[in-house]
């Protein structure tokens, strides 16, 4: 018996080395300690063992099973590794480049007006949207601008002819043309006819006006207006919004200054300057960034806001313009020709 | 509008510096656009000098050594120079040790190459004045040794281009800014002194001439409120004086005549526009001021033919039309050389007529630039008697009459009442009440009663009285601003920004867009922006040729931007081919905005995502990835639709029809703007379009777009639905279908088939589609579709003998019902 064993597992052992698949594993497995494996044989034959012998036999059968079992465990992580380096293939060069493009990136404007938005967030103005195409109401009349004012003009501004039919624009009076909004303010008006106030929105959007494309005028561009309606707003309040703005984008450095000048729809009205120094390709102490002042009564007689006891600032510029002179853009057409080299420095 | 300081300093004393003078025309509200400073600048240490002697330098081959007279600045200097022309006897500048020229160049002794040098002799740029550096400055007329510089040269003036707003038209005069910067500098304001006061002598030699100017009608009095006419006779057309000419020519004006000169210096002194007429070539020495006849035409003095209509206003003699009224004159009637006695108009025209007028025949004038914006009626006499006086001096003659003064002047009357409180309140910040008071005084705006408050610490009332040339100031707020300007509007105090908090939220098609942008740049995409307006021709492209009309512009710019988008496909591949074109890879675009979409007559401003994925052309790669197909397009459009609330999966998907850019057979849409509201197009674009586009291989695309009034709908919040934990049973079943059945169809009806055959027992969780195939070992035109069905129970593990009769029962029921053939 113990020869028949010692043969079993030299033969085991050097047979087991060489398997090299898990069938072929599962195979010589079978073969020795399966239902008819071959130290199964042999086990069974312990019972055909003189009694007084078998505690010695079953011993050495025992250790025999245990050796055969290392063999067999020893070859099954073998070819457990195997199967692993087979699934790896040769090492990595890690300094191959990816061959797929990206990342994907945000066009500056998007990221300009994200971060308005995001700084007017803060001190309370929620987004407020409206349609692109407006009319001569939403545009002009609700914002004080008399009938025969030059903004107006056919020059200036896109009109569609009297027959168009825009579904889900609508109109105050059924006689208005439908035209392309020539500033954000349009969205205002709407805000402000949809409820009472007070009222603290932010409007960035799309605007047109009849202009040549050159390297700073473009049919289309994007501006961001600002509007706060409550009890007693005051000038004061504006330059502290302005101040805070640009203090926020651009560091606690930046300074605002007002200066006099005139907008139909707010009185007193000013153009804003920001300290340049900031700025990269500005060689002046003071650049223009925008216009703002007081909501003008008129405007609110138009909505319907009692003058006598709201007052409200608005502020608008254009998002253009604040993404050149921050990031030192000199021609507007790059922000539509979507040369990728030109979007990926902007991330 | 130019503005020259010299012709300001007639009005008022300035003695600030060029630099003050901006800054308060700035914070007064008009932007200062440009200072041209011309003549010499008054530096000091540089003076005139004689250049007595000159010697070649013996170091140096083109310098000379000069020895240069100052006279009383310093005696003879010796002065090394590199000019050619300092010879011996030349007069010219020389700057003396401590001057400082333009661009903070210091003058000392020096040595210049061994040779002492005490100052240095000028060329005209280095004393800024031009740019010329050929030669050193020669001064004519030999003027005084040791003269300082802004004596010798003439004098200078500094002229300022401003922006005047529109709601100042008093402003666009010489006399209107010097109001205003009398008021900041807390000077007075002179008027001109006036010498004639409408008085005519017609006992003076001469007499009366009424047969120069037999009658003045006003036809059209509603375009025309006052028209005024003065006869001069006697006069001599010639040149201007100087200091006239000098004035004009200083803010761009070229000098023509006397005559012509004043009236043009009259409108730029006192903004009023004046029109002068040559008495004996008006026919039948009469003027109408009436409408003009359709057809009538006027040769205008820019030699131009114009054809006018019964719209606008002209200015006739007995015969025909000799000015478009306010705008210009017409070539037939004008002052010429042998003028000798002239008729001189004064008028005050509606501004909507001039302004209708000239922008019907594009002709404007600095006459019909003021009349657009206003001219104030109740000084217009005060310009005619001025410019009487001037021509009186400059041309001579004299004033006979008949004077004529056709139309009403309603006195000029108005009050604003306004309070210490209200203005203290609107600004958020105090500025005393005598500060106010005296801002109001200085721009002469008269307080004629002050009355205390009902309550005392709220500050005085005050009445304000408005002069006429101040129509934009009409109500208490606009009288805010004038304080505030005075005050300084760069002296608001700083504060902190007041945020009570508002319920209000972002507009949903924000938080929509931001989710669309997320998604795509997350899928390596490039956010791109294109413009809203294109071409007709690719408009059609994209749209029927009815919906494309009812997208077009009444007054298109430019022809290449005629017609609102209704998509944003032909935006990207635009910037597919730019980067193509340029060399620069570029396969993933997108871009978020509005399209505008014909449906049922009507165009709906939509929001829209776009994208397009272009097979990699031309870029080669060391480990080569799939190229964009059909459903990755669709993939994508449906995580968008899904991000919008868009329930992709209930509406059907079709092909596309009508015109558009997509491929048929590789493409496909779905939604309906009319119901659901929003719509998909997704899948191949048109091979043929995309190489008209100049792009090479296959571009995918996709587009969403959705009505923004549908995004505003509240989300309904999510319920969270049990699931089983028992293990699932797996089945696979394939079908042979018609190559033109939709798989969906056989999945559907799977489905339906599974769950009729398990009934009650336990669910169907789900039936996909994990295997399509044509070709050998199947028919001609037939396709087998196979697909993996998972069953499961909430309660227990299911038994393979009660999966096996529910899927033998479907498949039975499979062939007979639905007549597949289920592929054993």
């Amino acid at each position: 018996m113990q020869d028949q064993l010692s043969a079993l597992l030299a033969k085991a052992a050097a047979e087991l080395p060489a398997v090299k698949t898990r069938p072929e594993f599962e195979a010589a497995k079978a073969r020795y300690v399966g239902p008819h494996g071959e130290l199964t044989a042999l086990m069974k034959q312990l019972g055909t063992v003189p009694k007084e012998q078998r505690p010695a036999v079953g011993r050495l059968i025992n250790e025999a099973k245990g050796t055969l079992q290392s063999h067999l465990d020893t070859a099954l992580a073998r070819i457990g590794e195997a199967e692993l380096a087979a699934q790896l293939g040769p090492a990595v060069d890690a300094t191959l480049p990816s061959p797929d493009s990206g990342p994907g990136t945000i066009h500056p404007l998007t990221q300009v007006r994200e971060e308005m938005c995001r700084i007017l967030r803060k001190v309370g103005f929620s987004i407020a949207d409206g349609p692109e195409v407006e009319t001569e109401f939403y545009c002009f009349d609700a914002l004080n601008t008399p009938s025969d004012h030059p903004a107006r003009d056919e020059k200036d501004t896109f009109y569609f002819p009297v027959s168009a039919r825009f579904g889900n624009v609508s109109k105050k009076v059924p006689e208005e043309r439908y035209l392309l909004r020539t500033h954000t303010s349009s969205v205002q008006i709407r805000t402000m006819l949809k409820g009472p106030p007070p009222i603290r929105i932010v409007s960035p959007g799309r605007v047109y006006r009849r202009d040549t494309t050159d390297a700073t005028h473009s049919a289309n561009f994007h501006q961001l207006e600002c509007l706060y309606v409550d009890r007693k707003v005051t000038v004061r309040d504006l330059k502290a919004l302005l101040d805070y703005i640009f203090v926020a984008l651009l560091g606690k450095d930046t300074k605002t200054r007002f200066r006099p000048h005139y907008f139909g729809y707010t009185e007193p009205s000013f153009e804003v300057d920001l300290s340049a120094k900031h700025l990269p390709k500005v060689r002046k102490e003071w650049i223009e960034i925008g216009g703002c002042g007081m909501v003008d009564p008129a405007v609110f007689d138009a909505v319907g806001y009692d003058s006598e006891v709201w007052s409200g600032y608005a502020f608008g510029m254009g998002l253009e313009r604040l993404a050149m002179l921050l990031y030192g853009i000199d021609d507007i057409r790059y922000f539509y020709q979507n040369d990728l080299r030109f979007l990926r420095q902007f991330g | 509008m130019k503005i020259s300081l010299n012709w300001l300093k007639d009005y008022v004393a300035l003695d600030a510096s060029v630099e003050e003078i901006t800054r308060a025309i700035t914070f007064l509200g008009f932007e200062v656009e440009g200072v041209a400073t011309t003549g010499a600048p008054p530096l000091e240490h540089v003076v005139v000098g004689e250049i007595l002697t000159r010697a070649r330098h013996p170091n140096a081959d083109k310098l000379s050594v000069c020895t240069v007279d100052v006279g009383p600045a310093g005696g003879v200097k010796t002065i090394v120079c590199g000019a050619h022309n300092c010879d011996a006897g030349n007069r010219v500048l020389v700057a003396l040790p401590g001057a400082v020229l333009p661009g903070n160049f210091q003058i000392k002794e020096s040595k210049i190459r061994g040779q002492s040098s005490a100052g240095m002799m000028c060329s005209p740029d280095e004393i800024g004045m031009g740019t010329d550096h050929s030669g050193l400055l020669l001064l004519p007329g030999r003027p005084e040794l040791g003269l300082p510089i802004h004596q010798a040269l003439p004098p200078g003036d500094t002229v300022f281009d401003v922006e005047i707003t529109p709601n100042r038209p008093d402003c666009q005069s010489h006399l209107g800014i010097a109001r205003e910067l009398a008021a900041w500098f807390k000077l007075p304001l002179l008027y001109p002194q006036e010498k004639f006061r409408g008085v005519i002598d017609e006992s003076a030699p001469g007499g009366a001439r009424p047969d120069l100017l037999r009658s003045v009608r006003v036809e059209a009095p509603e375009d025309c409120p006052l028209y005024t006419a003065h006869v001069i006779t006697g006069i001599k057309i010639g040149p201007s004086p100087q200091w006239l000419q000098d004035r004009l020519v200083a803010v761009g004006l070229r000098p023509i005549n006397n005559v012509v000169d004043v009236g043009n210096y009259v409108m730029l002194e006192t903004g009023q526009p004046l029109h002068a007429f040559d008495a004996r070539r008006l026919e039948g020495n009469e003027i109408v001021v009436r409408r003009a006849v359709d057809g009538e035409t006027i040769t205008t003095l820019d030699g131009k033919p114009r054809t006018l209509s019964h719209r606008m206003l002209v200015i006739a003699d007995a015969k025909a039309p000799v000015v478009i009224a306010g705008i210009m004159g017409g070539e037939n009637s004008g002052v010429g050389p042998d003028t000798t006695d002239l008729v001189l108009e004064c008028a005050i025209f509606k501004r909507q007529s001039i302004r209708a007028t000239s922008r019907k025949l594009g002709l404007s004038s600095d006459s019909s630039y003021r009349f657009e914006r206003g001219v104030d009626p109740h000084t217009a006499l005060e310009a005619a008697y001025r410019a009487i006086d001037l021509i009186l001096e400059t041309a001579g003659g004299r004033v006979t009459g008949p004077a004529y003064r056709i139309g009403s002047d309603v006195p000029w009357q108005r009050e604003i009442v306004v309070t210490h409180d209200y203005i203290t309140e609107r600004l958020g910040f105090d500025i005393p009440a005598a500060d106010m008071r005296a801002a109001f005084e200085a721009l002469d705006l008269t307080i004629t009663r002050e009355e205390e408050t009902v309550h005392p610490a709220r500050g005085p009332a005050w009445t304000v009285n408005i002069p006429s040339w101040r129509d934009d100031l009409d109500r208490p707020i606009d009288l805010v601003e004038e304080v505030l300007r005075l005050y300084g509007s760069d002296r608001i105090p700083p504060a902190v920004v007041q945020s009570p908090g508002l319920e209000a939220d972002d507009d949903p098609i924000v938080l929509f867009e931001r989710r669309w942008r997320d998604y795509l740049v997350g899928h390596d995409c490039h956010e791109c922006v294109t413009t809203t307006l294109r071409p007709a021709k690719e408009v059609m492209t994209w749209s029927s040729h009815a919906a494309a009309a009812e997208l077009a512009l009444a007054n298109p710019f430019v022809e290449d931007q005629s017609h609102l988008r209704p998509t944003l496909i032909p935006g990207l591949l635009e910037a597919l081919k730019l980067n193509q074109s340029r060399g620069v890879a570029a396969d993933r675009l997108f871009e978020t905005g509005r399209i505008f979409v014909e449906r049922n007559g009507q165009i709906l401003e939509c929001a829209a995502v776009a994208f397009v994925l272009a097979e990699p052309v031309g870029t080669r790669s060391w480990l080569s990835r799939p190229a964009p197909d059909f459903y990755q397009a669709k993939h994508h459009v449906m995580a968008l639709a899904a991000a919008a609330g868009a329930e992709f999966s209930r509406s059907p998907l079709g092909p596309i029809s009508g015109a558009s850019g997509w491929q048929e057979n590789h493409s496909a849409a779905a939604g309906d703007l009319a119901g659901p509201g929003w719509i998909a197009r997704f899948g191949l674009l048109n091979l043929a379009l995309v190489r008209a586009a100049g792009l090479e291989g296959r571009i995918h695309a996709g587009i969403f777009a959705i009505r923004p009034e549908r995004l505003s709908r509240e989300a309904t919040r999510r319920r969270y639905a049990e699931f089983s934990l028992f293990p699932a049973a797996l089945r696979d079943l394939a079908v042979v279908v018609d190559r033109s059945v939709p798989a969906a169809d056989v999945q559907k009806a799977i489905a339906k088939a599974a769950r009729a055959a398990v009934g009650n027992s336990f669910a169907v969780e789900s039936v996909k589609v994990f295997d399509c195939y044509e070709g050998s070992g199947l028919p001609e035109g037939r396709k087998s579709l196979a697909f993996s069905l998972v069953f499961r129970s909430a309660e227990r593990t299911l038994t393979d003998d009660e999966v096996n009769a529910a899927f033998q029962k479907l498949q039975d029921e499979l062939t007979r019902v639905a007549g597949y053939q289920v592929r054993k």
